[in-house]
């Protein structure tokens, strides 16, 4: 699903937040001692549901909200007290908010002109920035003569116009529909990754942050949960809500039984699970274990072995074409779900409802929350 | 029998009431009016009544037109710079209004929700007094011996009266404080509805409060400034009580030369006529709005 993120040799650090706390109206903690630092030439998603504080976070690295506590620093310069007209920040606004009385022409050229560049360097810049978005032909039109994916690229133009040492995007793909959606992820990337400006990207969309960034911080409540590339956050959760947030998960309540350095056992109502890494707890402690989807294969026949397998009935089945997702109730009650790749015409399990099945997975398909 | 009644039945469907009766109303209340005094215009004054338009002679009716009246105001110099000082006041009137009703409107906008509500209701207040009432006592504070004379003769700021009542400021005193109004209103309805977030994408691309307020919202209230404008200017133009109440010898507006040659010297044709050059003055402006008004409307289509 990723594209995989550009490894950055020399990790050379461009932004750094420290300790940054936003309390409106003097009770509401909107970001609370936020910490992070992204590389020049990263793409950083703050990721997290509406009200987790990733639009305040993203409005004061821009300087539209002052922090209450902390620090900001861009290459190194203390920017927190900047006006945002004074930051080399440039921001691709939700929704685009391109100004209506101007054309595109004039809409990327603003910036340019505040900055007093000379005229000659201005048309050569403008001229560049569309060839770039392909909008050369639309130049003399006005925002609302031209589509929603137009309108976002001459936003993302006007963003890169003055070359921003840090490109801000706030819900870059928000206003559009799914289909057009990803095709523009795409472009997007391809576009901030030839200019190569480092990039924050606000999003609610697990799928847009994982396609799009090499780092996603994951927030709840003002703080983040996780920092991490987007395989590390999909496959090695750190908490039962990051798992939860991120894709499907099935997470099982049980106990550890066994505790070594190389594998864990956890005991639950339906099954024994034999997990391969170890983990930072001791035997007798109640964990969860988060088990995705797409890692569990569903038979008629039951499984040799004494770990990693469960029973139960199939309650409901859900065709998406290249998959189907299987509802199976284990007979503890708990409905867990698998998703089999559909990858012959005959449904390959043949399993229908109210079908006995068995759910079996590997001993690396699982890892322990502890908390 | 049947066809005309499924003839009146269609025609006097729903669609076709709720659309006619604004019609209606403006054929009543606005075009036949302006017909009759166009008419009046073109008649000659016959004792105490107008002239018919159309008279018989031989069985054949014959209409008689008589354009003495603008012949006369376009060749008395008197109505000439009439109609050009009318103009002036109300431009000036226009400009003055929109120059402090423009911050007014933009910080009543910006002013915290809670309190719009009771902004606005302040500046609805002055209607709740006669409008009549109110110039007159704009009377007592310029004259002379006025309130605004005393407290600086007492103050010793002056040591004499300053002149200012039946002079130009005071005219434009009262047509500003009557027409302000009529100027925040359509700035503030506008204003109000502006997308903060212009503004931060402007700040963002580099731009100061000042230039974002220039390049930005300034643009952006064309709408709301045209429609202050014309509310302001079209009605200053035929204003007659303030300049009757407030202004001097000097301060000549079309309104009064209407009302003179109405009621002193009982002249008709030329009163219509006075209208009518006024009502072609005023439809200038008018036009140029409702053709902005279309394109804007085109533009959102």
């Amino acid at each position: 699903m990723a594209i995989a993120p550009k490894a950055n040799i020399v990790r050379e650090d461009l932004l750094r937040v420290e300790g940054v706390t936003k309390i409106f109206d003097g009770v509401v903690k909107a970001v609370d001692n936020v910490s992070l630092t992204v590389a020049i030439g990263e793409i950083f998603a703050l990721l997290g549901g509406s009200g987790c504080g990733k639009s305040t976070l993203l409005r004061m690295l821009a300087g539209f909200e002052a922090p209450s506590k902390g620090k900001i620093f861009l290459a190194g310069e203390d920017i927190t007290n900047l006006p945002p007209y004074q930051r080399p920040i440039n921001m691709m606004f939700q929704s685009y908010a391109l100004f209506p009385h101007l054309t595109v022409w004039e809409n990327i050229a603003f910036g340019l002109r505040r900055d007093h560049m000379p005229k000659e360097q201005i048309v050569e810049r403008v001229e560049s920035m569309l060839s770039l978005v392909q909008l050369t032909k639309y130049a003399k039109r006005k925002p609302h003569q031209l589509s929603g994916g137009q309108q976002q690229r001459v936003a993302l133009a006007r963003s890169l116009a003055k070359r921003p040492k840090l490109l801000l995007l706030d819900e870059p793909l928000g206003a559009l529909d799914k289909k057009l959606r990803e095709t523009t992820q795409l472009e997007l990337v391809n576009i901030i990754e030839e200019v190569g400006v480092t990039c924050v990207l606000v999003t609610h969309d697990q799928e847009e942050a994982m396609t799009m960034a090499s780092r996603i911080a994951v927030m709840s409540e003002g703080y983040f949960l996780q920092v991490g590339s987007p395989d590390e956050i999909y496959e090695m959760p750190n908490s039962r809500q990051v798992a939860d947030f991120i894709g499907n998960v099935n997470i099982f309540d049980g106990v550890v039984e066994e505790d070594e350095s190389d594998h864990v056992t956890v005991r639950c109502n339906d099954c024994l699970h034999y997990v391969g890494h170890g983990i930072s707890g001791n035997s007798g402690m109640s964990v969860g274990v988060a088990l995705r989807p797409e890692k569990i294969l569903l038979t008629k026949e039951k499984p040799t072995g004494e770990y990693n397998w469960c029973e139960g009935e199939v309650t409901e089945i859900a065709y998406f074409g290249a998959y189907t997702t299987y509802h199976l109730k284990l007979n503890s009650g708990k409905v867990i779900k698998a998703q089999e790749l559909n990858n012959t015409r005959d449904l390959s399990c043949g399993l229908t409802w109210g079908d006995r099945a068995f759910a079996q997975w590997s001993d690396l398909a699982m890892v322990v929350l502890t908390q | 029998m049947n066809k005309f009644t499924n003839y009146m039945r269609s025609f006097f469907n729903g669609r076709h009431v709720v659309i006619g009766v604004p019609y209606l109303w403006f054929l009543m209340l606005a075009l036949v009016p302006l017909l009759i005094v166009l008419k009046i215009s073109v008649s000659e004054m016959e004792s105490t009544s107008v002239s018919s338009m159309i008279s018989w002679s031989e069985g054949w009716p014959a209409i008689k037109l008589n354009f003495a009246s603008y012949v006369f105001i376009g060749s008395d110099e008197l109505y000439v710079q009439t109609y050009l000082s009318s103009l002036k006041y109300a431009l000036l009137t226009t400009v003055i209004c929109l120059s402090i009703g423009y911050p007014f409107a933009y910080f009543m906008a910006r002013a915290p929700k809670h309190l719009q509500p009771m902004l606005l209701m302040l500046i609805m207040l002055p209607f709740w007094t006669s409008f009549l009432l109110r110039i007159y006592a704009w009377k007592t504070l310029l004259v002379n011996n006025g309130v605004i004379n005393n407290v600086l003769m007492s103050l010793g700021v002056i040591d004499a009266p300053m002149e200012m009542m039946n002079t130009p400021f005071s005219l434009m005193v009262g047509m500003v404080y009557s027409y302000l109004p009529f100027m925040i209103l359509p700035l503030y309805a506008n204003l109000s509805k502006l997308d903060m977030r212009y503004l931060e994408a402007a700040a963002d691309l580099g731009a100061s409060p000042f230039k974002a307020f220039w390049l930005i919202t300034v643009p952006l209230s064309k709408a709301g400034i045209i429609a202050g404008s014309m509310l302001v200017f079209i009605p200053a133009v035929g204003e007659y009580v303030i300049p009757e109440l407030l202004g001097g010898p000097d301060t000549l507006m079309i309104g009064r030369v209407l009302w003179d040659e109405f009621f002193s010297n009982n002249d008709w044709p030329m009163a219509s006529a006075v209208a009518v050059v006024m009502i072609l003055l005023i439809m200038l402006p008018m036009a140029i709005y409702n053709k902005y008004q279309s394109e804007q409307a085109e533009l959102k289509s």
